[in-house]
């Protein structure tokens, strides 16, 4: 196809200079030969390592996830990143360690949602963050490779609800429970099914003994008889689910009849076709040949879902470097739809993937380190202090070509390996063959760490509140603030309140949340509700506060917050979103009094939350 | 028996052909021209052709546009339908030309040459692409894209590479003032309080170590070069001896007089370090980040010799900055020149079918887009005076129609038609022997008649056919361009009059917007041609349902409601996506009292209430109903859910059954006002109660109230009375 490609060749040999591994890249045109090699690998390999490209991240400051969330409304936020934004390119890595060395096999697959049925699956559309395609194409990010030629997918949500409208072929698919109520009209609709098949079937074999063409033609005819392949088949016509189960139980009365359920246009089965085999071999070749197109139409449609069928299906240990945004988005592409809660979340996911390991948790266990999220930081951090580097050996066969793409798969690798010869884990797994696991590691695994703030803020405009180490709040001490001048910085945010009331004189700090808002954090119990208290009554003290307050000032506490997260960050200010979430909360107050155990948050970044509590 | 469904059906399919058969003819026309690219501009060739289009749209007697998107439709109940009342049309134009972006944009001047007795067209394709090119106040650049029309782009082998890489960015006339003010804010606060500002503005703390021997060893280092300075007076000094390994990354030079020096290769934590430690032990430093002479911004540690010095140095910097930001503002409108240039050379628009054209070009380039098509239009057209639609022009004038057909009025097609040189084999058409107006197209000043941009379908092209179609249109018109010695003037001509600023608000149901007025215009122009509705679409006559199971068929809902209405109390009912539909009746009041039985049926669990026939439809207990305003309510959303029922949701409407004023007993005076406004606004048809409540105006914003379904059921109990009524 003439494809104008000079852009994207020349956005190539720009980044050629960067160190060059070999990664398979992967499209439509070569999956199905990928597929079969990297199940090969996945099932040669003792963990598989994921890392993907995304459309973006949140589109507020406030939206990416902060110090101050909680594993619930961290949880939102990654929800509605991953609900609203698209993966393009996921690279798949399985590795071992084998004597200290890394065998690695990366695999990056290009993915584009394309509507391969015509069905609206599987994404009607998703948003894109200019920065991040920006940065994707100063990585050399080939777009119109991922377009064009990108393999799609569907979730198993989606498949399942595609399934009804494709119709199942195999008849294996088509266990029906026999339902014992029947209405009058069932027995009815049975009992005709009945004696037309039962007529059918006769008029079919009698067509073979001796009788008039014409007579066995037109009986044909009268029963509706059609043909499928080369056998007999008769259609039945339904328009309930309940009419198909009642016609497939119906079929089965009859051993030489396979069943078959015509999809309509759209959605829903139309009919349920009835084929008429002419012996037990018969049947099981026919049932053979289904299964055969099934599977076959399956590749087609699951497209890259199947990886990640593959990796589930091995049960090896995922590694990734931000496990609640990776898996957030993994769990909306390839699973289902985001269940509401991060407990639902976590053991739905525990289901697909028992072992998920992080490296960002990994990193936190050496220390508090500030870049965590940029990875090439990272390494040659941790190669800097520890001594002793990594013996990486990638098999790839297409080692010629110029590979760009799918490179931090391979850093997440070669993190993991790192931080475990640190830490005094082997990563490697004994070869009984029992464990999936190296036995030092599970301590590790499942631990999602809500908060992992990437900013790289310049230095200016760079005003935080990092107090103490580990030094914990309870989410009861924090209010939020807003409604005061837009732009105004934390610490004349912090001078304007300081002496406006008594819960003021103790030790508060305010970090600003984007330029609408603020969280004030009140170092002595019980002032944070004080305050909040004093803000609703109106009972004002200082003329300064009641200055500030007549100025549009307005607080709540953190369940507001949640609630916004919850809701679904629909604005870009945080301000707005509280002030809406506050006009709810007087509608709803009185009725919905919601006393639930408080949640400790931590004031720095140490939350941890970990699946095997469960 | 499916007439619903095929009502949905067909507008699905035409919205669908009208969105492929723009393409799908340019595949089918042969390549009769040299093919030529036609003029692709980047971010690399921008102004230079720039500068060339200046002179072109000067000299142009009308100007084609047209735009490519990454999608249209970010729902697909946010189609265009039929049942869309103008204003529900404007919201769903609204909510496209948010959301998504332009790709592509092409302008093509043309030119009447009178020696040549031909148009003269230039073709220009813009990539266009909503980079952040400045730092805004942290919101990041975001933009929907509709997987198919995506899909569609990379069909005609649009190049996103060059959209992304190359791409020219732009900045919005409100964007760049709201930069422009934010810059000034910023640098009005510092100029007043500058230096106790810059003392205590920033807290960097000493965390780790490392860190603190760092800012140590930084501390020293910092006070021996200054150490070394006032030895020497202010020479050449570089640093030696214990610090040989940092040298490389600290060098002397000279800023503004002063001696400094520059710090080089460290990371952002250790440059805030070094800001702390300046700031903190040395009075007659100042810790500055400039741009350099190599335009790569660098931190600096300057030596002033007194305070004074130090404040004027600090001025000074500041003002560098606020210039070089200034710049930066004024760089990034980009492609916004072209608007600009458009817009006040006050040429003759010409696009085709180009309504959402235009809300892209108000929302991307102007401001963002008004909440009503009349605040649209008297604001588009203060910019853009003269807009004409090939499309309204080729429907409406009987002597155009007949020519192309009922079916020829897409872009191509017409183009196909009305442009392409006769083939012998065609001689019998219609326009056999007809005059044609010649265009031809100069690129890179080189010219060619006949002129074919090959199979690419792409904006540049798109709009040198609109130019080409309109052209020959304004020639059966009567226009007669080659009598006159220089160009005609297109927007006073009479011919022309009663098309210009006309445009389909709805290509769907043919409904047509004057951008004078904002009013629908179709009754004025008094064509044949518009669309009718048989029946009747009657607004006040229709409820809302939501909800609705996904296998529930038109001819379910029709049945069930005969039943208890009547037979012919139904007119239609029309299908937003599987989960919603419209159902109108033929009387008004039917509305209220379905809405009222409704909300009973809802409420009440007796064997009645089970047995009635319209629990068929509202087993499933999620079916909420309402009037037809609800449905401009959930349109004016900013959300976009794919389906109709979770958008319903996300807006906020949770509870079960709008009703209608009259059934609102007296038992909930003191119910919140707020949720008293939303009934009230919901409800067009009591008027007269609507007035007496206070604060009936608006209720976009009310749109956020949540009802707890108790309470609403609650303070809805309609009377006995109002009951048997």
């Amino acid at each position: 196809m003439p494809f104008r490609r000079s852009l994207c060749t020349q956005a190539a040999a720009r980044h050629r200079r960067r160190i060059q591994w070999p990664v398979k890249q992967v499209t439509k045109s070569n999956f199905s030969e990928a597929l079969a090699e990297i199940k090969a690998c996945i099932l040669n390999s003792d963990y598989v390592a994921v890392s993907f490209k995304q459309t973006g991240g949140h589109s507020a400051p406030w939206h990416k996830i902060l110090p101050i969330d909680t594993a619930e409304t961290a949880y939102f936020k990654a929800k509605h990143a991953a609900e609203r934004f698209q993966i393009l390119q996921f690279a798949v890595c399985p590795f071992s360690v084998k004597a200290s060395k890394l065998i690695a096999h990366p695999y990056n697959f290009h993915l584009f949602p394309r509507d391969e049925l015509k069905v609206g699956m599987p994404s009607y559309s998703f948003s894109c963050q200019s920065s991040y395609l920006t940065a994707m194409a100063q990585e050399g990010f080939d777009f119109n490779a991922c377009i064009y030629n990108g393999i799609s997918y569907l979730s198993k949500a989606q498949e399942s609800a595609t399934n009804v409208q494709i119709g199942h072929l195999s008849p294996s698919s088509c266990t029906v429970h026999s339902s014992s109520v029947h209405s009058v009209a069932d027995s009815l609709f049975t009992e005709r099914i009945r004696s037309r098949v039962k007529n059918w079937i006769r008029a079919c074999k009698d067509s073979n003994k001796t009788e008039d063409a014409l007579i066995s033609s037109l009986r044909k005819l009268i029963s509706g008889s059609e043909v499928y392949g080369s056998r007999p088949s008769l259609n039945i016509d339904v328009c309930s689910e309940c009419q198909i189960k009642l016609a497939l139980e119906t079929l089965k009365e009859f051993v030489d009849v396979v069943p078959l359920q015509l999809p309509k246009r759209g959605a829903g089965v139309q009919a349920v076709r009835a084929v008429l085999t002419s012996s037990q071999e018969d049947k099981n070749l026919l049932e053979k040949e289904l299964q055969h197109m099934e599977q076959e139409q399956r590749e087609r449609v699951l497209g890259f879902r199947e990886v990640i069928d593959l990796i589930s299906t091995s049960q090896r240990p995922v590694v990734v470097h931000n496990s609640l945004n990776d898996f957030a988005f993994i769990h909306s592409k390839f699973l289902a739809p985001l269940p509401l809660t991060m407990d639902e979340f976590r053991s739905s996911l525990h289901l697909i993937f028992p072992h998920i390991l992080d490296v960002n948790h990994l990193m936190k266990e050496i220390g508090p380190f500030e870049k965590m999220n940029n990875m090439p930081a990272a390494i040659s951090y941790l190669e800097r202090r520890f001594s002793g580097s990594i013996d990486m050996d990638i098999s790839s066969q297409d080692t010629d070509k110029v590979n760009i793409h799918g490179h931090n798969v391979l850093r997440v690798c070669h993190l993991f390996v790192k931080l475990c010869s640190i830490l005094k884990i082997s990563p490697e797994v004994p070869e009984d063959g029992q464990s999936h696991l190296s036995p030092s590691l599970p301590r590790h695994s499942n631990i999602f760490n809500p908060c992992s703030s990437n900013s790289t803020n310049p230095i200016e405009d760079d005003v935080r509140i990092w107090t103490g180490n580990s030094r914990t709040i309870s989410i009861n001490n924090l209010v939020f603030l807003w409604g005061f001048e837009s732009g105004i910085s934390a610490r004349s945010l912090k001078d304007l309140l300081c002496d406006t009331h008594d819960v003021f004189s103790e030790e508060f700090d305010v970090r600003m949340l984007d330029r609408t808002c603020a969280v004030v954090v009140f170092w002595t119990p019980g002032f944070a509700e004080c305050f909040l208290r004093i803000i609703d009554s109106g009972e004002i003290i200082s003329t300064k506060l009641t200055g500030l307050i007549s100025g549009g000032l307005k607080a709540a506490g953190y369940e507001t917050y949640k609630r916004v997260c919850e809701s679904g960050l629909r604005k870009s200010d945080l301000a707005d979103c509280l002030d809406q979430a506050m006009d709810e909360t007087e509608i709803l107050s009185g009725t919905v009094k919601s006393q639930q155990e408080q949640p400790v948050i931590y004031w720095n970044n140490d939350e941890m939350i970990n699946l095997n509590d469960l | 028996m499916k007439r619903s469904y095929l009502v949905r059906a067909l507008t699905r399919t035409r919205n669908r052909t009208s969105l492929l058969t723009r393409s799908l003819c340019s595949s089918a026309s042969q390549p009769s021209g040299a093919d030529v690219a036609l003029k692709n501009v980047t971010k690399s060739n921008f102004e230079p052709a720039l500068a060339e289009l200046r002179h072109h749209v000067r000299e142009a007697d009308f100007v084609a546009v047209d735009l490519e998107m990454t999608g249209v439709t970010s729902a697909p109940w946010r189609e265009s339908f039929e049942f869309d009342r103008s204003d529900i049309q404007y919201l769903k134009i609204k909510d496209s030309a948010e959301k998504f972006a332009v790709v592509q944009f092409g302008v093509c001047p043309f030119r009447w040459d009178p020696h040549s007795r031909s148009f003269v067209a230039h073709p220009h394709n813009f990539y266009i692409f909503p980079r952040q090119e400045i730092v805004g106040d942290g919101l990041s650049y975001e933009f929907l894209c509709q997987t198919s029309s995506l899909e569609f782009l990379a069909k005609y082998q649009f190049d996103f590479n060059a959209c992304v890489y190359e791409g020219i960015s732009y900045l919005s006339r409100s964007q760049e003032e709201e930069a422009l003010r934010r810059l000034d804010s910023l640098y009005k606060d510092d100029s007043s309080n500058a230096s106790s500002n810059f003392r205590n503005g920033v807290e960097t703390q000493l965390i780790s170590m490392a860190d603190i021997l760092f800012a140590e060893r930084m501390k020293n280092m910092v006070s021996e070069w200054r150490a070394g300075l006032l030895r020497e007076g202010g020479g050449g000094h570089e640093i030696q001896g214990n610090l040989n390994g940092m040298s490389q990354k600290f060098q002397t030079t000279f800023f503004h007089m002063h001696p400094a020096l520059v710090v080089n290769g460290l990371t952002s934590r250790q440059l805030r370090l070094i800001k702390l430690i300046t700031e903190k032990h040395f009075q007659d430093l100042a810790y500055v980040y400039v741009t350099g002479e190599t335009s790569s911004r660098q931190p600096l540690i300057v030596y002033t010799d007194s305070t004074t010095d130090r404040e004027s140095l600090m001025r000074e910097v500041k003002a560098c900055q606020r210039k070089e930001a200034e710049t930066k503002i004024k760089a990034a409108i980009g492609f916004r020149q072209v608007i600009d240039l458009l817009s006040s050379e006050r040429k003759l628009i010409v696009g085709h079918n180009c309504f959402l054209d235009l809300a892209h070009v108000y929302n991307k380039f102007i401001a963002p887009l008004p909440s009503t098509a009349e605040e649209f239009v008297s604001a588009f057209q203060t910019y853009f005076p003269h807009v004409i639609d090939t499309k309204v022009l080729l429907n409406l004038d009987d002597a155009l129609l007949r020519i192309v057909g009922k079916g020829g009025t897409s872009l191509s097609k017409a183009f196909g038609l009305l442009c392409r040189p006769i083939a012998p084999s065609s001689s019998s058409t219609v326009l056999a022997g007809k005059p044609r107006v010649i265009v031809e197209v100069e690129v890179d000043d080189q010219r060619f008649p006949n002129w074919n941009s090959g199979a690419k379908h792409e904006a540049g092209y798109d709009a040198f056919m609109t130019g080409c179609v309109f052209s020959q249109a304004c020639l059966h018109l009567g226009i007669d361009f080659s009598s006159h010695a220089a160009a005609v003037d297109l927007v006073h001509n009479e011919k022309l009059q009663k098309y210009i600023n006309h445009l389909y608000l709805s290509w769907v149901n043919g409904d047509i917007i004057d951008l004078k007025t904002g009013k629908g215009a179709a009754e004025s122009l008094g064509s044949t041609s518009v669309k009718r509705h048989h029946p009747k679409i009657v607004f006040s006559n229709m409820i809302l349902l939501w909800g609705l199971p996904s296998k529930l068929r038109g001819k379910d809902i029709k049945d069930c409601f005969c039943q208890v209405f009547g037979r012919g109390s139904i007119t239609s009912i029309y299908h937003l996506d599987e989960t919603a539909a419209l159902v109108q009746f033929s009387k008004a009041e039917l509305v209220s009292d379905f809405l009222i039985l409704k909300d009973t049926l809802g409420r009440d669990n007796d064997p009645i209430s089970v047995l009635h026939p319209l629990s068929r439809i509202f087993e499933s207990g999620c079916v909420r109903a309402a009037s037809y305003e609800t449905y401009k309510e959930i349109c004016s959303s900013p959300v976009s859910e794919l389906l109709f029922t979770d958008q319903a949701k996300a807006v906020g409407i949770n509870w079960n059954t709008r009703l209608v004023e009259q059934a609102i007993g007296s038992e909930n005076q003191d119910d919140e006002t707020c949720e008293k406004e939303r009934k009230i606004n919901a409800i067009p048809i009591c008027q007269d109660q609507g007035k007496t409540s206070p604060g009936t105006s608006v209720s976009d914003t009310q749109s956020s109230c949540h009802f707890p379904t108790d309470e609403l059921v609650d303070s809805f109990y309609p009377s006995e009375a109002q009951m048997s009524k």
